[in-house]
């Protein structure tokens, strides 16, 4: 019966175009927040095509290019580079040699290189070596598989090869450094797009350096750094300053990502403001049902209903209103989740479920707190009108 | 309930001299006492000050040897159930809800009468035949009655009852004021009436002239 007097000014049209306008924020909000858990990975310094935050900076040749000490620790201090890591040279000449089967085997001079395990792009178990391995796994650039797929293989008539049985090549390398010759096997682990060299684990570097030519220096003539942001114009004003070279589709590449990441964000942004218009008008519309209703609650009030009584109504009304807005907006959320999939899968995002989990996580988070913001805002909003003095009885003499 | 009064003076309006303003006085259990007084002078301000409404008051009430300005809201809730009853001069009926719905929306909060004992108390009062009729379609006589039954059906202490016969009969006002003695025994309790000048056969305690 409390229920039918406090609601006698409660429009059902009118309390779900609130529902609806609710749900459109929190539609909004909950799909970029989805697209945000969904495009991390692209983010994420893993991946060759957007998380590009690291920067491989060199000297200009022709004069002494290698890296000292103290220009590493000016880098190292700047606030836009968190790590910075150098490329160690083999100081010994590598002799490369290949044999098909049934083919003429070739045999090249080479280079090898290593960098601080950090900065490499591929996860694999099998990166490391350690004195008495056997074979040591070499990562070479991508686009060397196709220098050899497209232009030697087809011109000498060797087999083409892919990535994948890349890795059944034997290789033979003989290192002849200052003090000694030494043969190894290696095998070519993986492909990367990232780093334009020849790549062993960091370990195999020293331990021949070390062994092969101990009177020699390895010096640092690349560093690879760890940036916030590649295109951060601070950064590439300094490095123009101390006259590093690097390569710019590095910066490009971040560019993009920095757009993508501004666009998310101002999504993100819209949608809070219309989340936040939309509270707030359903807060006006509780304040004027509240207002609507001043005698009825009074009087209830001063009848023996206690303040939680006469709350619990306009409670379940907001709760129903914020439980359709939130459910709405989690449906529209999910279908547009597969919507997006085939245009996020071009970006290479893997298609996961889990942010859906987050989603509905998120969710319960935010009804819960929306829930308790207007729980006490129509309690207070009911203490003050239910107050000794203030109420419409006391005008009686 | 023992209630003891100690010289209060409203703060919105200055009271001519009076046997309540001012004054200190107790009020007994088992017992009546007529407030009498004429227009304006502050009848329904101290029934106020009593149920809590208004405490913009100087001086002290204690219910119980407790001054009621320490009571917090969830303590007059409680009274309001179950210690102090009011016909307000106003009503204050649900003009929405039918004569019985008015009656069982306070009944609701402690059950303290079953229906078929309202519907005896409606038939006393011969509204018995207006249960099922909305409230603002009644009479403002009949609403009375319905406002008196509604104070009724609650557990009590002290009966507050503002001008309760104001637009009843007297054959009516005979009915109500046994009904109302019956209700105040049983529950051993304080019964004041405020009029402008009937006293309504009523045996009264004591009358204070306001």
């Amino acid at each position: 019966m409390i229920d039918t007097l406090l609601k006698k000014q409660v429009h059902k049209s009118q309390l779900l175009f609130f529902a609806l306008s609710s749900s459109l924020g929190l539609g909004i909000l909950l799909v970029v927040i989805q697209l945000f858990i969904d495009t991390q990975s692209i983010f994420n310094s893993k991946n060759d095509l957007l998380g590009n935050q690291n920067l491989i900076i060199y000297k200009d040749l022709g004069r002494n290019n290698a890296f000292t000490d103290a220009e590493i620790a000016e880098l190292e201090q700047q606030p836009f580079i968190t790590k910075t890591g150098g490329f160690t040279h083999g100081t010994y000449r590598v002799l490369a040699s290949v044999t098909f089967p049934n083919h003429a085997g070739i045999t090249t001079e080479m280079f090898l290189e290593a960098v601080s395990d950090q900065f490499i792009d591929i996860t694999n178990k099998d990166w490391k070596w350690q004195p008495g391995d056997r074979e040591v796994p070499i990562i070479i650039p991508k686009n060397y598989i196709n220098l050899y797929n497209f232009g030697y293989a087809t011109s000498s008539g060797l087999p083409q090869i892919n990535e994948k049985i890349i890795r059944q090549v034997p290789i033979d390398l003989t290192l002849s450094g200052t003090h000694k010759t030494e043969n190894f096997r290696a095998y070519i682990l993986d492909a990367s797009e990232k780093i334009n060299s020849i790549l062993v684990p960091e370990s195999f570097l020293k331990f021949t350096n070390k062994s092969l030519s101990p009177n020699k220096t390895a010096k640092i003539s690349r560093l690879i750094l760890d940036v916030i942001n590649p295109s951060d114009p601070k950064l590439l004003e300094f490095l123009n300053s101390k006259n590093y070279k690097y390569l710019s589709n590095d910066v490009k590449n971040s560019k993009l990502s920095y757009v993508l990441k501004l666009i998310l964000s101002i999504v993100l942004f819209i949608g809070l403001l219309i989340t936040i218009l939309s509270m707030y008008l359903v807060i006006t519309n509780i304040n004027l049902l509240i207002l609507k209703n001043k005698q009825t609650i009074t009087q209830l009030h001063f009848l023996g209903f206690s303040k939680s009584d006469i709350a619990k109504v306009y409670h379940t009304i907001a709760l129903k209103v914020l439980a359709i807005s939130i459910i709405v907006a989690l449906v529209i959320s999910i279908i547009l989740k597969f919507v997006f999939a085939p245009y996020l899968s071009i970006l290479q995002v893997e298609h996961s479920f889990l942010s859906i989990v987050y989603l509905v996580i998120i969710s319960v988070i935010i009804f819960i707190a929306l829930a308790l913001y207007y729980r006490k805002h129509t309690n207070t909003k009911i203490g003050l009108m239910i107050q000794p003095n203030t109420s419409l009885l006391t005008t009686e003499i | 309930m023992q209630i003891h009064i100690q010289s209060i003076n409203p703060d919105f309006f200055t009271p001519a001299s009076s046997e309540v303003w001012s004054k200190n006085f107790e009020l007994h259990a088992n017992s009546s006492y007529l407030i009498q007084a004429v227009s304006g002078s502050g009848k329904s301000s101290f029934f106020n000050f009593l149920y809590g409404l208004n405490n913009r008051y100087s001086g002290t009430i204690l219910f119980e040897n407790k001054s009621i300005s320490t009571f917090s809201e969830s303590d007059w809730t409680n009274i309001r159930k179950q210690q102090i009853s009011i016909v307000f001069q106003g009503l204050r009926l649900f003009p929405e809800l039918t004569a019985f719905e008015n009656i069982q929306l306070k009944n609701g909060l402690t059950n303290h009468k079953s229906k078929p004992d309202i519907l005896e108390m409606m038939s006393r009062l011969d509204i018995a035949q207006l249960a099922d009729k909305k409230a603002e379609t009644l009479s403002y006589g009949q609403q009375q009655r319905v406002a008196i039954i509604r104070a009724l059906c609650q557990p009590f202490e002290l009966l507050l009852l503002d001008e309760p016969f104001s637009h009843i009969d007297n054959n009516q006002i005979n009915n109500a004021i046994a009904l109302i003695n019956q209700e105040v025994t049983q529950n051993n309790a304080t019964l004041v009436i405020a009029s402008l000048g009937d006293t309504y056969n009523i045996n009264y305690t004591k009358t204070f002239l306001l």
